[in-house]
This record gives structure tokens, C-alpha cells and sequence, in this order.
């Protein structure tokens, strides 16, 4: 797995490269690594609740630095850094610039990410990937907890700088013969999730070291002993954190929009609603943060805007759905894995979004309020639509990055596994919700239908670990063994290819 | 830009190449491991300060101060304190049942510990009161569970009254006190003061009397009400138990609810961590799940009023509590 860009190297080389393709591997070999050890936690989680009674983990503090740690591992330390790893290969040869902007900067926001993983995984915090006072303030056992906090801190900062560059990048080292409105719509991604980030992020900067004080004693903003208020954390959490999800879900619909029109072998259906979608998406993000917390006893007009809001992002998601399938419409597909995943990844798309939209409706959102449907929501979403656009593209990258090709056999199994097992687990968590089963608890009455759901979801998510474990194989054995690609047309698509495995290509 | 040559050699991955980021990968994994797995309990070791300062953090198993537990030896003994707001004529100067200067304002009480003070209190005047103890030696915070009549948000209103409890569980001064902010500094505060382990009525010595007693744990539909055998207002609901000092106790409970409940005798019901007797059934912690059920069995001790509840916080005051009277 490791690219060789100009000519074999020691590793330590590329390590310590500031190149854009290397500091685009070492995102991408650090990023899939804690995608496995995120998903190794998800399968002990589900072993515990597979029936009711203690099975693998003896107690609810266990239990709950497991999956703190299993959800802030994949959303901070897979699905960023896998997004970076891509804008690092393809928005400078996308914008025709050697590198990035400043490439010294962006090694430097790589290498703030093994630290702040350290950090997240040695200590083990145990609340939540929210961090919600009262609990993280007054009860939560600390080193962990305030380690979470600071490598929560390192990985804000580090976004923040990589958005920097992605910006600048883009807005001021693009070629001066491109216009912003013919450029890719990947990098038009980059460019709307980094302008997202740069807006959202420092909010949640901000609240973690209130909340660090507030920990210390020395500051009581979230702390009701001192006058403060809890609520006010989950305001200033949930700013950053509903603008998070569209950070988090534009580059994978890039990443679509990169694999959908080179199968269909036909160019993208409209390039100008792809823009306008994406555009809109960044600005009604920040309209809608607040429907997380319609339980917390806002008035009735607070909740009716943030439901609008809410309501507001369909027509963009919609926009981008239609544009995939007008792409592929009367199109010489090729159904080659990345597609399949691409496919199956809109499809799940939708079923999140439906889901999403009947949610925010407050009578239903306060039904479900921490109930697993929620749990089956979100991982729709960043499973269904983020980690399938993400895998689609890690198969259509694989032979860029090592010259050699994936087993397509095993990456249309592990495609079949995992939709298979993501339709089982998440979906039936929405109706598992619908039956009362509250999130995060460690064990549950032996009420039939919970249980009966409980078993389908845990026998899903076993499917989905297997798919993972054929992932990693079919990465490692075709790495090392796999077949030789053809560079100039690894698929045998026809039609012309960004060529990142080279440091100046030919189409420039 | 230069002409780039077309047939640059394509360099590809190598097995020994892959094999060794594996290696590096796996190190770097096994290494981490080893730390992860030797440090484990070591990162949840330390409560916050913030907690430490708010005494929030419960002696559970994982660090933390204790804060003991609340129980403590009744002595059998009730102190009866008939107590009234009262008010100088321009509101200046508050006080209980006498104006300051006057014979019997803010009598101070004296009791032992394990005593119970039946406080029974009425608004005289004509402005707003609340009642509670404390041991803070000024303020109006830190009032002890069970002590309050009203609160400063639901005070009594002129003419009203209300009955509390509180028995002391160590020796010192306690002021009881009107929780209505500024009326303790204007003279609404009288003295409680506490004297060593006075004599702890003992407890019999074991009759050889045994009785048995079943108790379900049962739930509303809604979840709002919570009572023993029936829920309260029906008939049979947490019913009065009248028992000798000595007498051998089981106490067997089912849960026939949905959700988690556990047994003990409390002195003050309104503290689930004031069991008696070593009489609990499970604990909040490590509940009875539903359709569980557990047995204890123990000696009643020292006579007097104690209260068997369900010490998962706040099913008490939904109601799952009832007498039980050692005499």
C-alpha cells in the first residue's frame, strides 16, 4: 500500500514528505487503519447486546468507553482524515497547481492526527462522542476524559488548517484558465466542506475548553452548581456539529460524483446543479442544529425554524440524488465495484434522508428522541452514504495508488456483505427504536421484540465485519500480489482519468 | 510547464514493500496495545475537580470521595419542635415563634444523634416562609434531604403549615433555618445542636419471632406512579409493617414492573443511601431487572419509625415507599 511516486523510497522518506500524494497516503493508510479498529469496537458492542444479561463486557463503564471511542474514532479519525486523504491527491492536480498551497502546513495537520488518536485511545473516555455536562463535567473520571478533550482540541485545530488549505488551494492557486464553474465537482466539494468547516468548527473549539475548566473547577459555564448552564453546551456542540454531518457527507457525494459519470461512460448530467446543491447545503447546514435537541424545552417557534431549516436541506440532497441518476440514465454502465458501491451508497442515501426528513417533524422527533432510532439514523447515513461513497472510492483509487489491481471478485462480496448486513442492522434499528429500546444502555429486559431485533442487528453487523475482514485482505493481498493495472485506464473505461500517480500528468 | 515524457516507468507496489508497512503497522498496534491494556483503569482513576468541589461524585467503584452513607442507629428517641414564622411589624426582623428579645425566640433544640426532630411548622405572618436545616453556618444552601417544608420557589403562603424530619447522623451544630433568600439574616435561624452517639436504643436481643413478607414491585401504565403490591390510593398499597426489635425479617421482592427497582430499609426516606439493618435487595447500582426477584433476611433493630423503599433514585418519591415500624 504505498505509493510510489517518483521512484521507490525508504518509508521514512514519504513520512516525512510534504508532497501532496504522500501526505495523501499517510492520511489515507492512517484513516482506513482506524476505520478497522472503529468497526472491531462496533462488533464488541453488538456481541454485548446480541441478548439480554452481561455477555462480553462486565459492566456499563466498559460499555460505554467502548462506544464513546468506537464513534468518535470513525468520525474523527476515519471519516476526515479519508476525505483529506483524497483532497490531497486530487484538488491540486484538479486545480493544476504542483502541491498544495502550503504544503509544510499540511503535514503538519496530518501529523497532529496520530497524537490526538493516542490520546482518544489510550485514555478510553466514557461520555459519549457528545460530551455532555453535567456528567463529562462533574463525573466524568478523568485523565481519560481530558484527554478526549485535548485530542478533540489537536484534531479541531487540525481540521481547521487542512480547510485552510483546501481553501486556498483552491481560490487562489487554481489554474488562472479554469473557472471556479467548470471545476470538478470533487473539488467543489472540498471547497464547500472546508468553507463549512472553517465556519463551524472553532464553536466546538470554544466549548471544549469551557468545558476543560469547567472540569478544572475554575469556570462554571456548563456546570448548574455554579450557575451555569448544560444546555448552552449542547447549543454551542450541536453549531458545529449538525454543519459536521455535511462536512462529513460532501466529499463521499464527490466522491459519486467522480465514480458515477466514468462507469456511465457519459459526462455528469448537470454540473451546475451539482454546484447550486452543494452551495446550498453549506448555507441551510447552519439552519438546523437545534433539531437535536427539541426534548430540551425550546418554545414552539425555536422548533418550528430549526424544523424548516431542517426541511431545507432535501431539495440540495435531492438535487444530487437526480443528478446520479441522470447520469447513469441511458449510459454504457459498467458495474464495476466502485459503482456497485456508489449505487448502493445513494440508495441508503435516500432511506437516511426519508427517515431525516419524517424525524424532524417535532410530534415523531419526540417519540424517538434517544430512542436506537436515532442510532439507526445516523449510522445510516454515515454508514449507508458516507463509508459506502468512501469504500467505492478507496476500490477506484486502489490502482492509482499502488499500481496494482484489487481482486474485483472479493470487492463485489464485500459490497454484497455490507449492504446486505447495513440494510439488517440499521434499518431494523429504526423499528427497534419505534418499540422503546432507549440508546446507549448496556443491557435490556428480555421484552420478546427487543430481543428478536436485537439478534437480526447483531447478525447483521457480524455480516458487515466479515465483509470488512475481505476488505482488508483483498487491500493487503493486492497491494502486495495483486495484478498489474493498466495506468492509463486501470478499468478499461475509455474517457479521461485524473492521474495522480504521477507528480505532473499528461492532461495537464 | 515541461513536456512530461509519456513513458515515464510505471513503478508499482512490491510484497516486501507492503510487508513491511504491515510490520510497521502491526508494531506500532502491538506496542499501543500493550500500553492500552496495562493503563486501562489507571485513565479513569481521577474524579474531576469540579466534582470533587460539588461533592457530586458518588464512592462508587470507580475513585471518588465517599461520602458515607447516610445511615445511621435510630435511638428511638422523637423530639417534638412546634415551630412558627413570625414578623416584627415593618418586616424588619424575622424570627420563630417569638420576635428576637422576646422569651422563646428561636429556641434551640437539643438531641442526640440517631435522634428524630419532628419539626411541625406555620407561617404566622404575613409574608412568604420556607423551612430546612443546614449545616452551613450562614447561606441558605446545602439543606438536608427530608428537613425542608416548602422551598423559597413554593414557599408557604400565609396560614399554611407543614410537617419535616430530620435526624442527625453526627455530632455539631445544625441551625434550622427560613430558606426564603435574606430571611435567615434577619433573624429566622435558631440553633440545633447535636451531642455524641447518645445512647443508641439498643436493639433486643433476637426473639426468635420471624416474619415473612412479599413485596411486588409494580408500575403505572404510564410510568409516573410507582408503589408496592398496588399502586398508591388502591387498596393494599405499600402496606404498614409493624415488627419487634429482635424479630428475624425475610423480605422477599419481585419485580413485576418493567423497569429496574431494588429493596432496603431506610431511616429517611427521602436518602436512599440511609439503609438500616443490612436489609437491601440488590442495589441502584446492579438493580432487579425485570421479573427478577430477591430475598433478604434480617434482625429489626433499634425501635422506632424507618420506611422501606425502592433505593433507585426518585422511585421513592414516586411512591414505592411504606412504613415499617420496629417497636
Amino acid at each position: 500500500m504505498v505509493l510510489e511516486l517518483q521512484k521507490p523510497r525508504p518509508i521514512w522518506q514519504i513520512m516525512f514528505s510534504t508532497h501532496h500524494t504522500d501526505v495523501g497516503l499517510l492520511y489515507l493508510i492512517t484513516s482506513l487503519a482506524f476505520m478497522f479498529m472503529g468497526g472491531a469496537l462496533a462488533l464488541l458492542l453488538r456481541v454485548e447486546l446480541f441478548s439480554p444479561g452481561v455477555q462480553i463486557i462486565a459492566d456499563s463503564m466498559t460499555y460505554n468507553r467502548i462506544f464513546t471511542v468506537h464513534g468518535t474514532t470513525l468520525i474523527f479519525l476515519f471519516i476526515l482524515p479519508s476525505a483529506s486523504a483524497f483532497g490531497n491527491y486530487l484538488v491540486p492536480i484538479m486545480v493544476r497547481f504542483k502541491d498544495m498551497a502550503y504544503p509544510k502546513l499540511n503535514a503538519v495537520a496530518f501529523w497532529m492526527i496520530p497524537p490526538a488518536g493516542a490520546l482518544i485511545w489510550l485514555g478510553f473516555a466514557d461520555f459519549t462522542w457528545y460530551a455532555y455536562p453535567t456528567y463529562s463535567v462533574v463525573s466524568a473520571p478523568g485523565p481519560a476524559a481530558d484527554m478526549w478533550i485535548f485530542g478533540l482540541k489537536i484534531l479541531g485545530v487540525s481540521s481547521i488548517l487542512g480547510s485552510i488549505n483546501f481553501v486556498v488551494t483552491i481560490m487562489k492557486c487554481k489554474h488562472p484558465d479554469l473557472p471556479l464553474s467548470k471545476m470538478p465537482l470533487l473539488a467543489w466539494a472540498y471547497l464547500t466542506s472546508s468553507l463549512i468547516t472553517l465556519v463551524a468548527v472553532p464553536t466546538f473549539a470554544a466549548a471544549l475548553l469551557m468545558l476543560l475548566t469547567d472540569r478544572l473547577g475554575a469556570s462554571g459555564f456548563f456546570n448548574p452548581a455554579m450557575g451555569g448552564d448544560p444546555i448552552a453546551y449542547q447549543h454551542l456542540f450541536w453549531f458545529t456539529f449538525h454543519p459536521e454531518v455535511y462536512i462529513l457527507v460532501i466529499p463521499a457525494i464527490g466522491f459519486m460524483y467522480e465514480i458515477f459519470p466514468r462507469f456511465s461512460r457519459k459526462p455528469i448530467f448537470s454540473h451546475g446543479s451539482g454546484v447550486a446543491a452543494f452551495t446550498l447545503l453549506t448555507i441551510v447546514g447552519f439552519a438546523s442544529w437545534a433539531h437535536h435537541m427539541y426534548a430540551t424545552g425550546m418554545s414552539f417557534t425555536e422548533k418550528t425554524v430549526f424544523m424548516v431549516g431542517t426541511l431545507a436541506a432535501v431539495p440540495a440532497s435531492a438535487m444530487h440524488t437526480f443528478n446520479f441518476l441522470a447520469t447513469m440514465w441511458g449510459g454504457r454502465i459498467k458495474f464495476a465495484t466502485p459503482i456497485m458501491w456508489a449505487v448502493g451508497g445513494i440508495a441508503l442515501f435516500f432511506s437516511a434522508g426519508a427517515g431525516g426528513v419524517v424525524n424532524s417533524a417535532m410530534p415523531l422527533d419526540f417519540i424517538t428522541h434517544d430512542s436506537y432510532w436515532v442510532v439507526g439514523h445516523f449510522h445510516l447515513f454515515v454508514m449507508g452514504t458516507i463509508l459506502f461513497g468512501t469504500v467505492g472510492f478507496v476500490y477506484y483509487f486502489f490502482p492509482y495508488v499502488t499500481g496494482r489491481m484489487y481482486n474485483e471478485a472479493m470487492g463485489k462480496i464485500h459490497f454484497i456483505l455490507s449492504f446486505v448486513g447495513t440494510v439488517l442492522v440499521f434499518f431494523t434499528q429504526h423499528i427497534l427504536g419505534l418499540f422503546g429500546m432507549p440508546r446507549r444502555i448496556y443491557d435490556y429486559p428480555a421484552i420478546p421484540e427487543w430481543v428478536q431485533m436485537n439478534i437480526i442487528i447483531s447478525i447483521g453487523a457480524f455480516i458487515i465485519g466479515i465483509g470488512m475482514a475481505i476488505f482488508l485482505g483483498n487491500l493487503v493481498w493486492s497491494a502486495a500480489k495483486g495484478k498489474p493495472a493498466d495506468m492509463d485506464d486501470p478499468f478499461g473505461l475509455g474517457g479521461k482519468y485524473y492521474f495522480p500517480y504521477q507528480a505532473k500528468n499528461p492532461s495537464h | 510547464m515541461a513536456q512530461v515524457e509519456l513513458n515515464d516507468p510505471i513503478y508499482r507496489t512490491t510484497p516486501e514493500r507492503t510487508t513491511k508497512m504491515m510490520v510497521i503497522m502491526l508494531g506500532i498496534c502491538i506496542a499501543g496495545g500493550g500500553i492500552f491494556f496495562g493503563m486501562w483503569d489507571y485513565w479513569i482513576s481521577m474524579p474531576p475537580p469540579a466534582g470533587l468541589l460539588t461533592g457530586d461524585v458518588g464512592g462508587d467503584d470507580h475513585g471518588g470521595s465517599d461520602k458515607g452513607s447516610g445511615a445511621v442507629t435510630l435511638t428511638g428517641v422523637e423530639i417534638n419542635s412546634a415551630l412558627s414564622f413570625i414578623e416584627s411589624s415593618d418586616f424588619r426582623v424575622l424570627a420563630f415563634n417569638a420576635l428576637p428579645g422576646e422569651e422563646g425566640a428561636n429556641p434551640t433544640i437539643n438531641a442526640n444523634v440517631g435522634d428524630k426532630i419532628i419539626f411541625d411548622v406555620v407561617n404566622d405572618g404575613k409574608s412568604f416562609h420556607a423551612f430546612g436545616v443546614t449545616k452551613d453556618t450562614e447561606g441558605f444552601s446545602n439543606l438536608i434531604p427530608g428537613s425542608e417544608v416548602a422551598s423559597m420557589n413554593e414557599p408557604l403562603k400565609p396560614g399554611e403549615s407543614g410537617v419535616s424530619e430530620f435526624i442527625p447522623t453526627e455530632p455539631g451544630t445544625y441551625y434550622y433555618i427560613c430558606t426564603v433568600p435574606g430571611h435567615r439574616m434577619q433573624g429566622m435561624v435558631g440553633e440545633i445542636v447535636v451531642t455524641g452517639a447518645g445512647a443508641p436504643a439498643a436493639a433486643a436481643p433476637p426473639t426468635g419471632v420471624s416474619h415473612d413478607f412479599t413485596f411486588d414491585f409494580v408500575e403505572s401504565d404510564d410510568f409516573r406512579t410507582l408503589g408496592f403490591d398496588k399502586l398508591p390510593g388502591e387498596d393494599g398499597a405499600n402496606p404498614e409493617i409493624r415488627v419487634n426489635s429482635g424479630d428475624e425479617i425475610t423480605v422477599t421482592t419481585v419485580n413485576a414492573g418493567k423497569s429496574f427497582h431494588a429493596f432496603g430499609v431506610v431511616s429517611n426516606p427521602d436518602d436512599f443511601t440511609s439503609v438500616v439493618f443490612d436489609s437491601e435487595i440488590a442495589a441502584a447500582t446492579n438493580p432487579l431487572k425485570p421479573g427478577e426477584s430477591g430475598s433478604v433476611t434480617f434482625l429489626a433493630g433499634a425501635p422506632g419509625t424507618y420506611y422501606y423503599i425502592c433505593t433507585v433514585p426518585g422511585h421513592a418519591l414516586q411512591g414505592m415507599q411504606g412504613t415499617f415500624i420496629v417497636e
